[in-house]
């Protein structure tokens, strides 16, 4: 049988693995909004610092990370150009029809570009470290709350949960109709995209067909073993907040706080270093 | 454990009378009719039929899936068909069905045996015992921390078997569980059923098209066209071959052969296990 890794995760037994899935949940959103509020490249370097420490302690490979950039790299390559071509600086060096060269317009896609690249690594070593499991179950513990405005919060994770068995059952399958479909004759990868696109038609009939029933009897199954018996329901995986949380907690915040200080020029300090007033500056 | 003590008088499933037909608007088509059964606390009880033949039909009025139209079916006294009690009853009423892969809801063993007695309210302390006894009953304690998309069949089932147990039930139904499994895990399901029924008391129902899982029944119950043509002790059964034949199902080779061996005129008994049928043969041949 087919081993299908779900996502990304990078199994291992560090630091950040062994962190609340809840806890790496939140630090992530607070992690986003740091690279938001990071303006000149001073704080970008705090960013890109926060980020190297956690990718040590998670003990994610370079080469691992690198590969989440490269996946992003289209996206990268057209923001930078677009960001280039079209801001207003006044330094121009070089012009044509709409499109301006300026000295600004590099320093301001050189940021959005290192904005993205720390955002995508950053969040990617969420996924890295905590199975799509635990992610569901952080997510459901985070939501429990909303509760109590009548979200069906237990069923929205039963359903993701299902969803993360079913993924690989599916795709097995997928493969499997294929083949049949093939030794009957059918080609997937010859023609136009039209002809393509008709040739998975055949394989996406059986597949609906084949989930249904699938969830025809997961239904029974569901019934079986007393889903919705009581409103009472107890959790069997219990979520511990412990001191690589409250570590990682303090760590972010500390990265945050200098973000947002490294964002102001404090009694003029930078004026007098030469090159940190240039990055502050730009 | 002794085979008398084994098998108690209480009746744990009781079905009188039962009737019942699947409706889709003006269609009706047959389910089953007539059914009369009890189940036995501690039995180990198989009903056989081929397909269409409305076993899997009974093993599903057994639990409350489906209400008896005519009839009334009662869990250790509880009416199947009152609907605030339901749950109490498919918490009694254990049911493992034929696809492994469908009824599993975690991407990890425990969080699946432990789905059952969570959604029971169980306390999380009895959750971790529960599902601790129940891999430990199927022998699948090594596999607790891992994901089912890499075990085998026999082995799915197994886990599916222990997600059942975890919710403490006091009869387990098997609809057609082994149907799909390669002749390893039918016989690793099997093993896990007697050891179940044999060493913790476990009242099984399995409903099956394989006769020789009936073998080693204390009771079996022949389905054919929605009725129940026979029933009784399986060599009670088998020896009516006519029933068995006219429902569709093949007699064990063992009487098979003892069957042909006494229409040929040679004196033994009635065998259906190949160790039966053996030792008559040996017996036999010392007679000559």
């Amino acid at each position: 049988m087919k081993d299908i890794t779900l996502g990304q995760y990078y199994p291992s037994d560090s630091f950040t693995h062994k962190m609340d899935a809840r806890v790496k949940l939140v630090l992530v959103v607070a992690f986003i909004v740091a690279v938001f509020l990071a303006k000149n490249f001073l704080s970008y370097i705090a960013v890109a610092a926060c980020v190297i420490c956690a990718t040590l302690v998670s003990r994610i490979p370079i080469s691992k990370m690198l590969k989440s950039i490269k996946a992003i790299i289209m996206i990268l390559i057209f923001t930078g150009i677009l960001n280039l071509m079209f801001y207003n600086g006044e330094t121009v060096y070089w012009s044509w029809w709409r499109f301006n060269v300026s000295l600004e317009g590099i320093i301001f896609s050189v940021k959005m570009v290192l904005r993205l690249v720390l955002l995508v690594m950053g969040t990617t070593l969420l996924t890295f470290t905590t199975t799509p499991t635990g992610i569901t179950d952080g997510m459901e513990s985070l939501m429990s709350p909303l509760k109590y405005i009548k979200v069906p919060v237990h069923d929205i994770a039963v359903i993701m949960s299902i969803a993360l068995r079913f993924i690989p059952i599916l795709s097995e399958e997928v493969d499997k109709i294929m083949m049949a479909q093939k030794a009957r004759g059918a080609s997937f990868d010859t023609g136009g995209l039209v002809s393509r696109a008709k040739a998975l038609l055949p394989i996406l009939i059986p597949l609906f067909v084949s989930a249904f029933r699938r969830a025809d009897e997961l239904a029974l199954a569901l019934d079986a073993r007393c889903y919705n018996a009581t409103p009472n329901r107890t959790r069997y995986q219990v979520m511990k907040f412990g001191w690589r949380d409250l570590a990682g907690v303090i760590g972010t915040a500390v990265f945050i706080v200098l973000v947002v200080a490294l964002n102001n020029n404090f009694w003029g300090a930078y004026q007098s270093v030469e090159a940190a007033w240039w990055l502050f500056a730009v | 454990m002794d085979e008398n003590a084994r098998v108690s008088n209480e009746v744990v499933i009781k079905a009188d009378g039962v009737d019942f037909s699947y409706r889709s608007g003006e269609y009706v088509s047959r389910g089953v009719t007539g059914i009369n059964l009890e189940v036995r606390r501690g039995e180990f009880l198989v009903i056989l039929g081929r397909n269409g033949s409305g076993k899997s039909t009974l093993a599903k009025l057994l639990n409350g899936f489906l209400i008896p139209d005519e009839g009334i079916v009662t869990v250790m006294g509880t009416d199947t068909a009152d609907e605030n009690k339901i749950y109490e009853v498919r918490s009694k009423v254990g049911m493992v069905f034929q696809n492994p892969d469908n009824q599993m809801v975690a991407s990890v063993v425990e969080n699946d045996v432990a789905f059952g007695p969570e959604n029971l309210g169980i306390p999380r302390a009895e959750i971790e015992e529960r599902v601790t006894e129940a891999l430990e009953t199927v022998g699948m304690s090594e596999y607790r921390k891992g994901s089912p998309n890499k075990l085998s069949g026999g082995q799915k089932q197994r886990i599916a078997i222990a997600a059942i147990l975890a919710m403490r039930p006091d009869v387990v139904i098997l609809d057609e569980s082994t149907a799909m499994l390669d002749p390893k895990g039918r016989r690793e399901i099997m093993d896990t059923v007697m050891n179940l029924n044999r060493e913790k008391g476990m009242t099984v129902v399995l409903i099956t098209h394989y006769m020789d899982e009936a073998i080693e029944a204390d009771r079996i119950f022949v389905m054919n066209d929605g009725k129940i043509t026979a029933s009784g002790a399986p060599k009670d059964v088998f020896l009516n071959y006519d029933k068995v034949k006219a429902a569709g199902l093949e007699l064990p080779v063992a009487s098979k052969v003892s069957k042909a061996l006494i229409e040929a005129g040679y004196d033994l008994p009635f065998a259906i296990t190949d160790e039966e049928l053996a030792k008559s043969i040996c017996r036999l041949k010392q007679k000559i």
